[in-house]
């Protein structure tokens, strides 16, 4: 029967069964790109990373700080949670370690989380003005649930418990996924700020003056 | 077939070479040099497609020294230390014995010596001492130390009119001619060497059809051609006289805004925080830019399905409805459709249209379930971004820093708000807040940012859906508007 098919419609059907095959490679190749867009993971471990290097040594004295976290009554955006880390000889493992507690969450249960979970720190680079360069994971902007004082919250929190317990660190500038980003979540402007006491409930640290923004 | 391709083929070389030949002598047109004290009208010819003009009469006008050699065939002249010659059909000028090469040829045409633009600024400015400034493409050049005034102009419709904005560099006057039954208007601009940015505005719409600029006999004058619909020309000034507006209107004015004592600009609102109170009859706001918040990918908050994008593209679609009922300002929307915008471009978007008041609308989220947390924010007074401000102040201020020219105007906005949606909505709070906003930085007007409930608050995110509460929370917000503006109200 098939031997008899005129020679034409052979090879267009050859023809049109490649485009088909063609067409829904394609098809499910962006409908693969689309769901990997729409749930953004992170991606699995970074087989480049170099090893963690510990972020204090044994014998270093242990340090409170305030860690700063949402607790929302009237005017009061933020407040604080006493902590404890090492005080470490290099400045920028001193931040990553307060950063780690911002990350962990409050022990508090009057107090609320203000990173999405998953995200990580990725990098804390402080230069010689005082500027500290910290930077997320994306989820940290991708997954925030949005709001603005809860925006306002989740970059303070970020802001106030770097300046408020290292008082040589005098504005810090968020970078998202290694990048500069306009907003967080479409409101705060993600541009060098520095501490900002007037939306928490918590009184300047003695030993330095209230900085301007 | 072979006869019908060799046709067209025939016919698409000759379509090109009658392209390709261009007249090579143009008809003489009116060409101006503005020197400090006096302006310079000649007769230019295009030939080759090179602009050429008279020399001797620019000679003459600079009153330099020159001889005109027929017998040698060259034309020389005198500066104060120096010497320049030309010969006719040569590139080159001789300046000082120094040759010079020009890119197009000297021409003389009778008795009458030609030279090409950049004679003046290759040759003559040596020996006359002039700088000659000129942008390729117009019909002018500034000479010398001649005060120029730049203008630079763009239009825009919104909606029932259009407008014209003019910025110049320095005040200037302006008076409007209305001539309307020819469907024209001529703003005659009262500076005696205006640099205008573009010769003219590529723009059309359905009530201007061209603006032109046009100085050759000397006033510097802008011809507007307009449609047959318009009724009436409006010219109100601002900025010192640094910036005109002009609106072409569909309609005649009512009485209540005669076109003759035209309601106070953009940038009258800001000085007067308290516009509210004693405001005169007749002020008011001209545009009013909405902003919803998010759109496109950025969701904002989000309860099951309610997401924030939406509401507040419902929200201030309400809001333009009610505030058209009540205002005569024209209302724009940053987003009317799913799209998303930086907040650059959304702030952008209300300092294009010179707006007097932008708005944008959020609906909240906390983590607190129970929560309904309601905010009006104002941008943080002290927000710098990052840069330490010197003693003396900066001259360049970053785009972000644009709204402290309105800090006062903002609170006092918000301070308005406030107090009419917490009669109207008992039981709500909606506490004033100072962030870092991007949305508001770099707005140039009072500008403010409404957050409304709580979108993880269920109870609050059924309200925030309800046509009702929505009909309310806007009316309450235009109430506020309005009594801000002080006027202008609908007739």
């Amino acid at each position: 029967m098939s031997s008899r098919m005129p020679r034409h419609l052979k090879i267009g059907l050859i023809v049109l069964v490649a485009g088909f095959a063609i067409t829904l490679g394609l098809f499910v190749d962006v409908i693969g790109r689309i769901q990997t867009m729409v749930h953004e993971k992170e991606p699995a471990g970074n087989p480049f990373t170099p090893p963690a290097v510990p972020l204090y040594e044994r014998n270093d004295p242990p340090m409170n700080v305030k860690v700063f976290f949402p607790g929302m009554k009237d005017d009061v955006i933020l407040s604080a949670e006493d902590q404890t880390i090492r005080r470490s000889g290099e400045l920028a493992n001193r931040a990553r370690q307060i950063l780690q507690k911002v990350l962990e969450g409050p022990k508090s249960a009057a107090l609320y989380p203000s990173i999405p979970k998953d995200t990580k720190l990725q990098e804390v680079f402080i230069d010689d003005m005082g500027m500290a360069y910290v930077d997320f994971s994306s989820t940290i902007s991708a997954n925030h649930p949005g709001g603005m004082v809860n925006e306002q919250a989740t970059v303070y929190s970020i802001v106030n418990s770097l300046t408020y317990n290292l008082p040589e660190i005098r504005q810090v500038k968020i970078l998202v996924g290694g990048a500069e980003k306009e907003t967080l979540a479409g409101h705060c402007l993600l541009l060098p700020l520095g501490m900002d006491l007037s939306i928490t409930d918590i009184a300047p640290p003695k030993e330095q003056v209230n900085h301007a923004d | 077939m072979k006869r019908i391709v060799t046709g067209f083929v025939l016919v698409i070389l000759a379509v090109a070479v009658l392209l390709d030949i261009q007249p090579l002598s143009a008809a003489d047109n009116d060409f101006l040099i503005y020197f400090e004290n006096s302006t310079l009208t000649l007769k230019s010819q295009t030939l080759d497609r090179t602009v050429y003009l008279p020399l001797q009469e620019i000679v003459r006008h600079l009153g330099l020294a020159s001889t005109d050699a027929t017998g040698a065939s060259t034309f020389t002249i005198q500066g104060q230390n120096s010497r320049l010659v030309l010969t006719p059909g040569s590139g080159f000028i001789s300046y000082n014995d120094q040759p010079i090469l020009l890119q197009n040829p000297i021409r003389r045409d009778g008795g009458q010596w030609l030279v090409p633009l950049d004679f003046l600024s290759q040759g003559l400015s040596r020996v006359a001492g002039v700088e000659f400034r000129y942008k390729p493409g117009t019909r002018r050049v500034f000479a010398g130390k001649v005060m120029t005034t730049e203008l630079a102009m763009n239009a825009q419709s919104l909606g029932a009119l259009t407008r014209l904005t003019l910025r110049a560099g320095s005040p200037i006057d302006v008076e409007l001619q209305k001539e309307t039954a020819q469907h024209r208007a001529v703003l005659v601009l009262k500076s005696r060497a205006i640099d205008p940015a573009r010769e003219r505005l590529d723009y059309k719409d359905a009530l201007v059809q061209s603006v032109t600029f046009d100085d050759s006999d000397g006033m510097p004058r802008l011809l507007i051609s307009m449609a047959d619909d318009v009724r009436d020309v409006r010219l109100t000034s601002s900025d010192g006289n640094r910036v005109y507006f002009v609106d072409f209107v569909r309609e005649i004015a009512s009485e209540a805004t005669p076109p003759t004592t035209p309601a106070p600009l953009a940038a009258a609102a800001p000085a007067r925080p308290n516009a509210n109170a004693n405001a005169p009859a007749g002020a008011g706001v001209r545009v009013i830019v909405i902003d919803a918040g998010h759109g496109g990918i950025e969701n904002g908050a989000a309860n099951s399905g309610t997401l924030e994008k939406d509401l507040t593209l419902l929200l201030a679609r309400r809001l333009r409805t009610t505030l058209q009922s009540r205002l005569s300002a024209t209302i724009v929307l940053t987003r009317d459709s799913d799209i998303d915008l930086t907040s650059e471009a959304r702030a952008g978007v209300a300092n294009n249209n010179q707006a007097s008041l932008f708005v944008s609308l959020h609906t909240g989220y906390s983590p607190d379930k129970t929560a309904s947390g309601s905010s009006i924010y104002v941008m943080k007074p002290d927000f710098t971004g990052g840069l330490s401000e010197p003693a003396g102040g900066r001259m360049f201020l970053p785009w972000y820093m644009a709204f402290r020219t309105n800090a006062a105007a903002s609170q006092a906005l918000a301070e308005n708000l406030q107090k009419n949606l917490n009669q109207a909505l008992p039981g709500w709070k909606f506490p004033i807040r100072f962030g870092p906003m991007g949305v508001l930085a770099s707005a140039t007007m009072p500008a403010i940012a409404l957050e409304v409930g709580n979108l993880n608050n269920d109870a609050n995110a059924k309200m925030l859906a309800e046509p009702e509460f929505q009909a309310k929370l806007t009316a309450t917000i235009a109430e506020a508007i309005e009594q801000f503006a002080g006027g202008g109200r609908k007739q």
